[in-house]
């Protein structure tokens, strides 16, 4: 192992701010200990009080790239275009919100955002800090600031692209120059994202009146940005199924599937806390549907290519103002929850098979967290992958990617995967840091790939779980491997939650709260904390609970305490 | 303490005299004496989430605070597969001594089933009701609303007195009154004086401290098996009261109880293969007055207690005690230690061992009602709503809730002006529906899913095959007569289906032995008929003996006692002769 990088005792600053220091800096990859020179050297540029006069040869103009990202893909793309800046002459620099405040963006002259919409319109997690501040009252004032909006969402959610287009109106409020129109991507994103970029570089050249403004320079995206693996999300690699079991007993109410996949001679060389994508196929069935429903039944190449190209269930409000176009049903109303067949049903029309075309978005690849370490099992991925099964409407519904696997695919299938990094839920580089794993439910599948890690590696940080579900006898994943690892002293400690067992629920938070004493003295050891899962009740839930904790046991505001372990890199979270 | 034995001489009849045991303690000997008693680390293994279970050690102690830990055989085989332990779950049965609970006491059980355990209440055998599917995490809150009911689960299993079994007659309620007081008072006196059942699950352990403990009748050891307690009152036998290690059969004269008979040596639990265990109906040693019950009581116990075999479970009840040191020494021994003789036992005579269903007015002008619950399992079905009627009738605040030995259960003391909304209750919940002769004197114990030691189906077989034979039955006119059907899943014997008349004991799934000729009164065992036959070589052999039983019985003739007149199966006439006199097919 190389020698980790340590602030001499004689650094300019406190003794308990240089052991922090060192503490952040033994968890850093060459790759960010690079950057991190770099970000300083560029924010004491951008912040150093010459005028922009005396900037460096203008050539090298400053470009600032600013993403908001919760998946990654916001990241990725940034990447590109401080590569494709980077070639058109902008001096580029990629920031994430997380790590800086809008004050220190004030004093940029050329600024691209890239930001993804969350949920029902959410800042993703890390921008929060950022999106509060810049729309605060006491936001700094951006003149003199040319900057141009990407936003990236789902046309799935009402407030789509809400978080693009909040800062776009708020960077213009502030005083900058709203130098490009903001584009709104879906989640086929790639080429139009590419071609913004494109333009935007190429107006912000023009502002500076650079000579060769009209050079274009094209983002590549069939490379990975990390450009680790050759297979990527247009290229993805058919990996063999080798196991498919279903985890939940015969009598619970979910039903998830552990799957394991073959990646030998794939190179996919993923790190726990990464994710894999894969896109699924539809349901044969609902094809079927969809097309009677079109008056194209028994087309069997348009079915081929619904099945395995379109998103047929997704209805985005452009699809449905076309379809009323389409078929002149004005006065048809759109209701809550409506999925594409809803539509056709509603108001059934014959359509052709470029008029249906038209209304589907292309199927998007799906993203499951894997549940292995490759130094425990070198070439494979294990999945956890619940189906998700409702009714809506009148209709039986399910999950596009999930019901898939869990009923169409079984062992010796192919599934077409990449790789797709989370560099921002990394197990501590220390391993003996400890660390709280809070994971209901599939949530708990990047941590059977830490537990894995640590293991295979001999850490000897304490590593604590709090386990969530329905029912402990039904729902218990993976049970039998954390009792091993309890037992031989890999895992430290369990603690679970299962909401259906007693007349009152119990959830993760309530199994931390009465585990609090014990949590902060972790916490106060250094412990890292980690949650996955869903987002929209139980992270909330966690968060708030943590929160509490901090201020009943550590007597301050909790909310101040959780973000500055956040800050730390010590709450980290992978939710959705 | 020095361990005594009596040891057979020569392997054959002899019997000398008190010897010293060389053999080793059995593993239970060791675990109740370093428990301190009874605590183990039981409160530490409740803590531990990972596993659904408790240490093997402390498995065995939970019995005696009435906890069995079990697992859902049902799921078994799927288990590894989706990397979970077995599923496990505890059985957590009540101490009733009598089987008599308030309708508070009810409602309280059935809240505990629905919220903590599997939504059904079990009525056993020993008069008390079991709470199945009861989760690790759910155990302590359970066990709090069972306090909080003013109930216990104490010495309900383990190797002490279980919960004390009377006749059922609130219709006589001097009489009834006095048996039920006498379990009681049985229970209370046997009842183990360890605190360890407050701490573990009520209170919470004390760290350090507390008074040394001290158990006057049991010891540190405890029993070296189970020990088991029945109070008849003829005619009625429902207890079965020679199937007990202790039996005592009440003498009534002009309508008070002068004492009771003293039955010693009862016991059903045999093993398979082991023709040196078997059951055994008790013998009648002699007669003592109601005051004197107690103590003789209490010095059967202490006689077991220090006779009793503890180096081999499967030889350690009663009865072989019994049969090994003899009848006569036994006698003399238990006499010594009471410090007085028994009198000659009183003259008594059973009818039957079974419950008679429906009303019944009793001597003080009140109503009681005993209900058919079928093999003791309180559950709704469509046509059937046990539990929701029974709620209902709880809710109405009165009377009280008897369980019988046989797994049904009597709405006593109704008073007359309320008998009307009961039976109303009863009409819209199904459950005043006629049963049948065979079904009505059916019974069966748990077994699968959640027994460990079932072999074969119980419960949830023996409806159906007694709906076959009824079908049968019916052809023959004999739809309405009683005869007994006992079924259990293994050969340990909890619904005593060696005193029925028609006895079928599980040897392996879907396969049972059948057992004829026990006496409709109790007082005699059945005997092997055909080993291993499934329910179709069940009802084929059944059904030409109930053609035969139709056409030749003489007048009042039972099942059990006709098969043996005709020749078909010899009489059992004691424990150690159940083995013999077997067809010769049927021979070892």
């Amino acid at each position: 192992m190389p020698s980790l990088p340590l602030l001499p005792e004689t650094a300019p600053f406190p003794s308990e701010q240089i052991l922090a220091l060192n503490r952040i800096m033994s968890g850093t990859s060459v790759e960010q200990r690079s950057w991190l020179s770099g970000f300083l050297a560029g924010v004491q540029a951008a912040n150093a009080p010459q005028p922009v006069a005396s900037a460096p040869p203008a050539r090298r103009a400053p470009l600032t790239i600013l993403f908001a990202t919760e998946s990654g893909n916001a990241e990725a793309l940034a990447d590109l275009a401080r590569k494709a800046a980077g070639k058109l002459g902008f001096a580029a620099r990629a920031v994430d919100m997380a790590d800086v405040t809008p004050a220190q963006v004030a004093g940029a002259q050329n600024l691209l955002v890239i930001a993804s919409t969350w949920g029902e319109g959410d800042p993703p997690q890390r921008a929060i800090d950022f999106h509060a501040a810049l729309m605060a009252d006491d936001a700094p004032r951006f003149e003199g600031l040319r900057y141009a909006v990407l936003a990236l969402g789902d046309r799935a959610y009402v407030k789509f692209c809400e978080t693009g287009r909040l800062f776009d109106e708020r960077f213009a409020a502030l005083g900058a120059t709203r130098v490009a129109e903001r584009i709104e991507c879906d989640l086929d994103y790639e080429a139009a994202a590419n071609t913004w970029i494109d333009g935007a570089l190429t107006v912000l050249r023009a502002e500076l009146g650079e000579p060769d403004a009209g050079a274009v320079i094209h983002v590549d995206f069939a490379r990975a940005p990390a450009e680790a693996a050759s297979y990527s999300r247009a290229r993805p690699f058919e990996a063999e199924i080798t196991e498919h079991v279903r985890l939940s007993g015969s009598r619970s109410s979910s039903d998830t599937w552990h799957v394991e996949l073959s990646l030998e001679g794939a190179g996919i060389e993923y790190e726990p806390g990464d994710s894999l994508g894969f896109v699924p196929g539809n349901d044969p069935a609902l094809v079927e549907t969809v097309l009677a429903a079109a008056g194209l039944a028994g087309d069997r190449q348009l079915h081929r290519r619904l099945s395995e190209q379109f998103d047929i269930t997704t209805l985005t409000a452009p699809a449905f103002d076309q379809y009323v176009r389409l078929t002149d049903a004005a006065g048809l109303l759109r209701q809550e929850g409506w999925q594409v067949i809803d539509l056709l049903e509603a108001a059934p029309h014959r359509l052709s098979e470029e008029q249906l075309l038209s209304l589907l978005r292309p199927l998007a690849p799906r993203y499951y967290s894997i549940a292995s370490s490759r130094k425990s099992v070198p070439d494979e991925a294990h999945l956890l992958i619940a189906a998700v099964r409702y009714q809506s409407l009148g209709r039986a519904r399910n999950g596009v990617a999930s019901v898939d696997v869990a009923e169409r695919r079984k062992t010796g299938d192919g599934l077409r995967v990449f790789l797709k990094p989370n560099p921002h839920f990394r197990l501590p580089a220390d391993p003996e840091r400890p660390i709280v794993m809070i994971g209901p439910g599939t949530g708990v599948a990047p941590f059977r790939a830490f537990m894995q890690e640590r293991d295979a590696l001999g850490a000897r940080g304490r590593n604590w779980l709090v386990f969530g579900h329905r029912n402990y006898t039904h729902d218990f994943l993976y049970q039998l491997e954390w009792q091993d690892l309890l037992k031989r002293g890999v895992l430290s400690r369990l603690d679970v939650a299962f909401s259906r067992d007693q007349p009152e629920n119990r959830y993760v938070q309530h199994a931390l709260w009465d585990a609090q004493r014990e949590l902060f003295a972790w916490v106060q050891d250094g412990a890292s904390i980690y949650v996955c899962g869903d987002a929209n009740a139980m992270a909330k839930d966690v968060h708030a609970t943590l929160q509490r904790i901090l201020a009943e046991q550590g007597g301050g505001d909790g909310a101040a305490a959780l973000d500055a372990l956040r800050r730390e890199g010590r709450y980290l979270r992978d939710v959705y | 303490m020095v361990r005594r034995r009596w040891m057979r001489c020569g392997g054959k009849e002899g019997i000398c005299a008190m010897s010293i045991d060389q053999r080793p303690p059995s593993a239970n000997e060791g675990i109740k004496a370093n428990s301190r008693f009874l605590r183990g680390t039981i409160s530490e293994g409740l803590t531990r989430v990972e596993t659904g279970a408790l240490a093997e050690n402390d498995q065995q102690l939970t019995k005696f605070h009435g906890i069995y830990l079990q697992d859902d055989r049902d799921l078994r085989a799927e288990r590894g597969r989706k990397k979970m332990e077995k599923a496990f779950i505890f059985m957590a049965r009540l101490r009733v001594p009598g089987g008599v609970l308030t309708p508070a006491q009810w409602l309280a059980a059935e809240t505990i089933a629905r919220e903590r355990g599997n939504g059904t209440l079990r009525l056993t055998t020993r008069q008390t009701i079991q709470f199945h599917g009861i989760i690790k995490s759910n155990l302590r809150q359970a066990i709090r609303g069972i306090n909080d009911a003013l109930l216990d689960t104490i010495a309900a299993c383990g190797d002490v007195n279980r919960n004390v079994i009377a006749r059922v007659n609130p219709w006589q309620s001097r009489a009834h009154a006095e048996v039920a007081g006498l379990a009681a008072a049985i229970g209370a006196h046997l009842l183990p004086k360890s605190r360890a059942w407050h701490e573990i699950w009520i209170d919470g352990e004390k760290v350090t401290g507390g008074e040394e403990e001290d158990e006057p009748i049991y010891g540190r050891t405890y029993m070296p098996r189970k020990f088991k307690v029945a109070i008849a009152l003829p005619p009625s036998n429902d207890v079965d009261v020679f199937a007990h290690d202790l039996g005592l059969i009440a003498i009534e004269q002009n309508g008070r109880i002068v004492g009771y008979n003293v039955v010693a040596g009862g016991g059903m639990g045999m093993t398979h293969g082991e023709p040196d265990t078997f059951p055994r109906t008790g013998d009648v040693l002699g007669f003592c007055s109601p005051e004197q019950a107690v103590d003789v009581a209490e010095k059967v116990v202490t006689v077991q207690r220090d006779f009793g075999d503890r180096s081999d479970r499967k030889h350690a009840r009663l009865k072989y005690t019994i049969e090994r040191m003899g009848l006569e020494p036994f006698r003399l021994e238990l006499e010594r230690r009471l410090g007085f003789g028994l009198a000659p036992a009183r003259a008594f005579a059973f009818g039957d061992n079974r419950d008679r269903l429906g009303w019944v007015q009793g001597d003080n002008g009140a109503w009681h009602f005993t209900l058919f619950v079928e093999n003791g399992r309180v559950r709704d079905a469509p046509d059937r709503r046990l539990l929701s009627g029974l709620h209902a009738v709880a809710t109405l605040g009165v009377g009280r809730f008897i369980i019988t030995p046989n797994q049904n259960l009597v709405l006593a003391d109704i008073p007359p002006e309320r008998r009307a909304a009961v039976e109303a209750l009863l009409r819209s919940h199904g459950l005043d529906a006629p049963v049948r002769g065979l079904r009505r004197n059916a019974l069966a114990c748990v077994a699968l899913p959640t027994c460990g030691l079932a072999l074969a189906e119980s419960e949830r077989y023996l409806p159906d095959l007694v709906t076959r034979l009824e079908d049968e039955l019916e052809r023959l006119g004999l739809a309405e007569d009683d005869i007994t059907i006992r079924m259990t899943g293994c050969p340990n014997g909890c619904a005593r289906p060696y005193l029925a008349e028609i006895g079928l004991v599980g040897r392996s799934p879907g396969v049972y032995n059948l057992y004829l000729g026990g006496a409709f009164d109790g007082t005699r065992m059945n005997k092997l008929y055909r080993r291993d036959v499934d329910g179709d070589a069940i009802v084929a052999s059944l059904v030409p003996l109930f053609r035969e039983y139709a056409e030749h019985r003489s007048a009042g003739e039972r099942f059990g006692d006709y098969v043996i007149r005709a020749g078909h199966i010899r009489p059992t006439t004691g424990g150690n002769r159940f083995h013999l006199d077997l067809a010769a097919e049927l021979r070892p």
